[in-house]
């Protein structure tokens, strides 16, 4: 009977969470479209001068304004470079961004919601305040303050973005961790003996995970997104060095002599963006079917 | 007769609540043995579980403030440093929940679980623990122990949960062991396993239990002595047989005249007890229970509160007009 052994499969092969999990996100299409792209951008972050047909400022001024053909397949900007590779090559700062922008806020956020969540009373309330101070502001306006106070770089980008990150995470986290405290097995953990760290790390923290990594992936999306905007502003990476916003910037000027030269930096924002957000997506269906995404209704506002 | 190992002296639990202090344990004292298993039996709200979390240390404070002492083999537990309290709890003195379906962590091996405490107290780790840990799983008669040692609690029945509570509640050996209406989520033939297995256990390590539930029928079968609660005070405390003979409190009376029992000369209806439990923002500043007893008079029993008073063989009770006694 084919009941019977999916039962005794069941019964007797445990499926870890995180296979559990695997298998809901490969059963997700977008999801794995998404995933497929983000790989295909890692490797080009990484091998980015090698994939890349010419040298991001390899000037070629009788070549200049070239719509996309053979040899240049996404056309020439006004300098005559090459668009494909500098587009290709700006895939590496633009990751760089998110992920360091992202784990900042990871590093900084979810530690403040452990602690917020966990002991509660004055500490919660100092904690919780600050960060609705920074999450008051639209978070594209704090980051522009921010580096208007750091200065423009790559550098001081991730670390604004960052911060304006990390009230997501942190209240994304102490949200968790008020349900999970009040916990039976919290309390049983602590009748046999926890203390306190252990109880945050290895009792809360598991259980509060799934949403904290949902967050991530989202947020990976609009870091990326906000790096794009500051670029755009002249506020991130700074030249001669390719962007994906700032080449949007420069195509502007060239409109309509060469469109192309601002729709393919902006395609690969697109592209880049959406992948994440399915990937975030199929992992919220996969992790938790019920949670809805703090970061849904700020998107409106960034 | 032997030290006592817990020693608890008028133990006071209160709660700043906003409609007022709730007054949840109105001061209680007990001597626990060790070997002994004594019962705390009262209806919901009488502070019984708060009482013992209490003890343990186990309650926010605020909300909640505990006055009163509970000494473990002298030890001042109220108010210990909370290193030197993690230190004992665990080791000497483990809990058991109500709850088996909440009690265990979700995403943790039930293996993981049950080392914790002997890595914590033991410094038990790695073959070693995880020898032990199946000799308790075996101890507590949960079968192929080597299979349930990487399950999940979501792939245990609640009994075999609360088989789990007990191994991981019994991994250092504790002299107290605290079950909080242990058996209370439990259908009916798993409950008698429980308490069985309970009552095994405890003649083998030679532990003490304090049992706490609401089922005097469950208490009969396991309980040296029980203390009756009500509105945060004991109201009867006695050895199990003296109290199912001869119960001196009108409250105890209330309580078994509920249980149904066999027999021919079985009452027609159960008997239940008028009203409902005090609220503990506003308690009665008499007996906690004069509000719906049938015995109580307007003098005494709403103005004072009964002291507790010995009656016979360690049988005492705490009411003006007791029941069953000559006077």
């Amino acid at each position: 009977m084919s009941g019977s052994t999916e039962f005794d499969r069941l019964a007797t092969k445990p499926v870890s969470r995180t296979r559990e999990t695997l298998q809901a996100l490969v059963a997700n299409r977008l999801a794995v479209a998404g995933l497929i792209v983000l790989s295909l951008l890692v490797i080009v972050g990484i091998f980015g001068e090698v994939i890349a047909p010419y040298g991001i400022n390899d000037i070629d001024i009788p070549n200049r304004l070239t719509r996309p053909s053979g040899s240049h397949w996404f056309g020439t900007d006004e300098l005559g470079r090459d668009v494909m590779s500098r587009v290709l090559i700006a895939a590496r700062v633009s990751l760089q961004v998110g992920f360091i922008a992202v784990g900042f806020a990871l590093v900084v956020g979810v530690p403040i919601g452990l602690v917020s969540g966990y002991y509660r009373g004055t500490i919660d309330s100092v904690l919780m305040r600050m960060m609705d101070v920074l999450f008051s502001f639209p978070a594209i306006l704090l980051a522009i303050a921010i580096l208007a106070v750091l200065g423009p770089g790559v550098g001081n980008a991730m670390i604004a973005i960052g911060l304006v990150y990390t009230p997501i995470f942190a209240r994304i986290t102490r949200g968790s961790v008020l349900v999970v405290s009040g916990e039976v097995y919290i309390r049983a953990a602590r009748s046999l003996g926890a203390g306190d760290r252990r109880i945050i790390f290895r009792h809360i923290l598991p259980n509060v995970l799934a949403p904290i990594i949902v967050q991530t992936t989202l947020s990976l999306a609009f870091a990326i997104l906000s790096e794009a905007a500051l670029s755009f502003l002249g506020l991130g990476v700074q030249p001669p060095n390719p962007a994906w916003g700032r080449m949007l910037a420069e195509g502007r000027n060239f409109f309509e002599q060469a469109p192309w030269m601002g729709i393919f930096p902006g395609l690969a924002i697109l592209v880049t963006v959406m992948s994440f957000n399915f990937v975030g997506d199929g992992l919220r269906d996969a992790l938790d079917p019920k949670q809805k995404s703090v970061i849904e209704s700020r998107g409106q506002s960034v | 007769m032997t030290e006592p190992i817990l020693e608890v002296n008028d133990l006071r639990v209160r709660f700043g609540t906003k409609r007022g202090v709730a007054e949840v344990v109105n001061g209680i004292s007990y001597d626990l043995h060790p070997g002994e298993t004594l019962a705390i039996v009262g209806e919901s709200g009488s502070g019984k579980s708060v009482s013992v979390l209490a003890l343990m240390g186990l309650l926010a404070q605020p909300p909640a403030s505990v006055l009163g002492s509970a000494r473990y083999r002298g030890e001042e537990l109220l108010g210990m440093p909370a290193k030197d309290l993690r230190s004992i709890r665990g080791k000497r003195l483990a809990m058991i929940f109500q709850d088996p379906m909440t009690s265990l962590n979700p995403v943790r091996t039930v293996g993981y679980q049950l080392i914790e405490p002997m890595a914590l107290h033991l410094n038990l780790k790695g073959g070693p623990a995880r020898e032990r840990g199946l000799e308790l799983l075996e101890l507590v008669g949960i079968p192929s122990p080597d299979a349930r040692f990487s399950d999940y609690p979501h792939q245990l029945s609640g009994g075999m949960r609360q088989r789990v509570m007990i191994a991981m509640a019994l991994a250092c050996d504790p002299d107290v062991l605290i079950a909080d209406e242990a058996t209370t989520a439990l259908d009916v033939t798993t409950q008698a396993q429980i308490t069985d297995l309970v009552a095994e256990l405890q003649q083998r390590i030679g532990m003490a239990v304090i049992w706490i539930t609401h089922d005097l029928g469950v208490v009969a079968s396991i309980a040296d002595r029980v203390h009756v609660m009500y509105g945060g005070r004991f109201m009867e405390q006695a050895a199990v047989d003296d109290l199912y003979a001869t119960p001196h409190h009108p409250y105890t009376e209330g309580l078994l005249g509920s249980l149904p029992m066999p027999g021919p000369d079985r009452p027609e209806r159960l008997m239940t007890i008028p009203g409902l439990p005090p609220d503990p923002v506003t308690m009665p500043s008499g007996c906690s229970f004069a509000p719906r007893c049938t015995y109580a008079d307007t003098d005494r029993c709403l103005q004072a509160v009964p002291p507790m008073e010995l009656l016979g063989n360690l049988h005492s009770t705490a009411c003006f007009y007791p029941l069953a006694v000559a006077r």
